[in-house]
């Protein structure tokens, strides 16, 4: 059985926002599941659907065969969720906040270890509402734990943490997912997806545009790998345009750039140029994730304003900077 | 099981705010001063602490219902625009625990105020007249408890038709003044307008018992008139004088017979148990269909 699973999932905010448009996505147990796009891109009120916080206007969803809306609680019993937005108001501390969540669970974890687990131990005994952003959102995570869950949902999970935090975040994440848990993982960071997720899925306003794995990803890309040789001598063009895969050459002075469809081609391109020239120096660029983010996503909100290919990937390190 | 989890976690965040406190030793104070001043009139020792306690319901049907809007606007609406809501709804509950639960929290901090007016005077009572009515005592107490129950009943209704914190603060004053305020005031009174709209508008007779049906659906005239139930005959308030004979006296069992079955007394009940009810069936309906982001 798929732990989650949608069939036909819309969502209409008004007569004329568009959310969630027509998703089907079917997520199997124990896999990492990458959910990615550019904000608004409606992630979040995919999860929120799978959560009972707003109801679908069209099509279902079901969590281990559940329906998410008529058997809520059943499901709540089996997750363990990061959520958006939240916020630790009550005068509480993390301590306490993690006490209630076990209890609210029914579950015989121990606090504490908790707490070490996603180091706020120290700090436990203040109040939640007084930490810093990576702090709650720590806690949050650490209750999200509690009782072992057989699907973790995380919403933007790394919102607000340091490196190091998302460095352990992730290092948690694949623990639990060696014990067989499925993990639903949403983000605008690509780095992340990549260095976390089995497969992923590209939305963007509010549709599915790719579903696959990272290498999937990247072959189905129309993205263009390019080589470039630097060599003692100008290089001759003869026959480097005729290897397959390769679309286009440049040579200026010493210097030969070929795009490749295909990034295999590159190997074929080194060894015929070294054939007649020596080669003194290779830059290789493949296809960045960046690029293929945008490719997918057509830019995201930032799509209108005109930027040389060169410059996406500023704009998307701007993304990865925010909070 | 969740629901009592819910009810424990907000009653113990509420239990630390010091303006809760301060709020429930205010109450106590008014309490202790309506004690110390009242208690000068003739009368046994009984009557006067029956008397101090008929005094100290008028003053809670003003202010008790601020106690318990204020107590409870924030309940839903709070959790919506603080994303506590977002916790609640994470784990184990469904949105009736959370319902059932802020509606227990609520009613209990409301409990604790009175709790502090009523030790207080009780306290007074004892110190000065050496009495203790128990029957007036305790029957004003779970009147007055309905009473507040009423209005944290309409409070986490409009919390939770409220999607925001200001929404939730116009809905909480918009109450006071249309169940409380308009039925204390001599001049803006609802019979009044009532009276107004019926004569001149619709150019009929006079009809006071039915200005007095129409005043009657408020809480605060029910409050009052189901006082009356717990009070000795004697000391009974007469509210519904336009709708007596001229003869009758204050204080006599007749007052209350003579008038029609809707208005007597008795009724104040079904009045109570429709703003206690109705409220909150409303207010979980908007709340299990809202979209909550």
């Amino acid at each position: 059985m798929p732990s989650i699973q949608t069939n036909g999932l819309t969502k209409r905010f008004g007569d004329d926002v568009l959310a969630v448009d027509d998703l089907d996505i079917t997520i199997e147990e124990g896999e990492i599941f990458g959910f990615l796009g550019p904000n608004g891109a409606g992630k979040s009120t995919t999860i929120n659907m799978l959560l009972d916080f707003i109801r679908p206007s069209e099509g279902s969803a079901q969590v281990f065969g559940m329906d998410a809306q008529r058997e809520a609680a059943a499901i709540r019993d089996r997750i363990g969720v990061l959520p958006e937005g939240y916020g630790f108001d009550d005068y509480l501390t993390g301590r306490e906040y993690m006490e209630w969540a076990i209890e609210t669970k029914g579950a015989d974890d121990d606090p504490q270890a908790l707490l070490e687990l996603v180091g706020i131990a120290d700090d436990a005994d203040r109040v939640a509402s007084g930490y810093s952003k990576g702090m709650q959102q720590r806690l949050a995570f650490g209750m999200a734990l509690a009782d072992d869950p057989d699907l973790l949902i995380l919403d933007e999970p790394s919102t607000g943490l340091d490196p190091n935090g998302i460095q352990h975040m992730r290092s948690v994440i694949r623990d639990r997912a060696a014990n067989g848990t499925t993990v639903f993982f949403s983000s605008h960071i690509l780095s992340e997806v990549e260095a976390v997720c089995d497969r992923v899925g590209v939305m963007n306003e509010g549709r599915l545009v790719a579903m696959d794995s990272i290498e999937g990803l990247r072959e189905s890309a129309s993205g263009q790998a390019t080589i470039e040789l630097d060599c003692a001598s100008p290089p001759p063009v003869d026959g480097v345009g005729d290897i397959d895969g390769v679309s286009r050459v440049d040579v200026s002075g010493t210097k030969l750039t070929a795009e490749c469809t295909d990034p295999r081609a590159k190997v074929e391109v080194v060894k015929r140029v070294d054939r007649h020239a020596d080669v003194v120096d290779i830059l290789a660029d493949n296809t960045s994730l960046e690029e293929l983010f945008n490719q997918f996503t057509g830019g995201g909100r930032d799509s209108d304003v005109a930027t040389p290919a060169g410059d996406n990937v500023q704009h998307v390190d701007a993304q990865e900077a925010e909070p | 099981m969740s629901t009592v989890t819910v009810a424990k976690k907000d009653f113990k965040s509420a239990r630390r705010s010091k303006l809760l406190w301060a709020a429930a030793i205010a109450l106590g104070l008014i309490a202790a001063f309506v004690g110390y001043v009242s208690g000068n009139a003739p009368g046994t020792d009984t009557q006067q602490v029956q008397l101090l306690f008929r005094v100290l319901t008028m003053i809670l049907g003003i202010l008790l219902p601020i106690v318990a809007l204020v107590a409870s606007y924030l309940a839903i609406a709070g959790e919506r625009e603080g994303g506590g809501i977002k916790f609640l709804l994470s784990l184990p509950n469904t949105r009736r625990s959370v319902f059932i639960g802020k509606l227990l929290s609520r009613n209990g901090i409301v409990a604790g105020g009175v709790a502090f007016m009523y030790v207080a005077a009780i306290s007074v009572a004892l110190a000065r007249h050496g009495a203790f009515p128990a029957g007036v005592i305790f029957g004003t107490l779970l009147v007055t408890l309905v009473y507040g129950g009423t209005f944290v009943s309409v409070a986490l209704a409009m919390s939770s038709a409220a999607a925001s914190r200001s929404r939730a603060i116009a809905g909480a004053f918009g109450t006071y003044f249309l169940l409380v305020i308009l039925y204390v005031f001599p001049v803006v009174q609802i019979p009044t307008m009532v009276q107004w709209v019926h004569t001149t508008i619709l150019g009929a007779e006079k009809n006071p018992d039915l200005y007095n049906a129409v005043q009657y659906t408020s809480p605060y005239l029910a409050y009052r008139k189901a006082i009356n139930l717990v009070l000795p005959t004697e000391m009974r308030q007469m509210i519904f004088r336009s709708s007596l004979p001229e003869d009758v006296t204050r204080g006599s069992a007749e007052a209350n017979e003579v008038l029609p079955l809707y208005l007597q007394d008795e009724f104040s009940l079904v009045v109570l148990a429709f703003w206690l009810v109705v409220p909150l069936l409303l207010g979980y309906l908007l709340f299990e269909r809202a979209d909550l982001e």
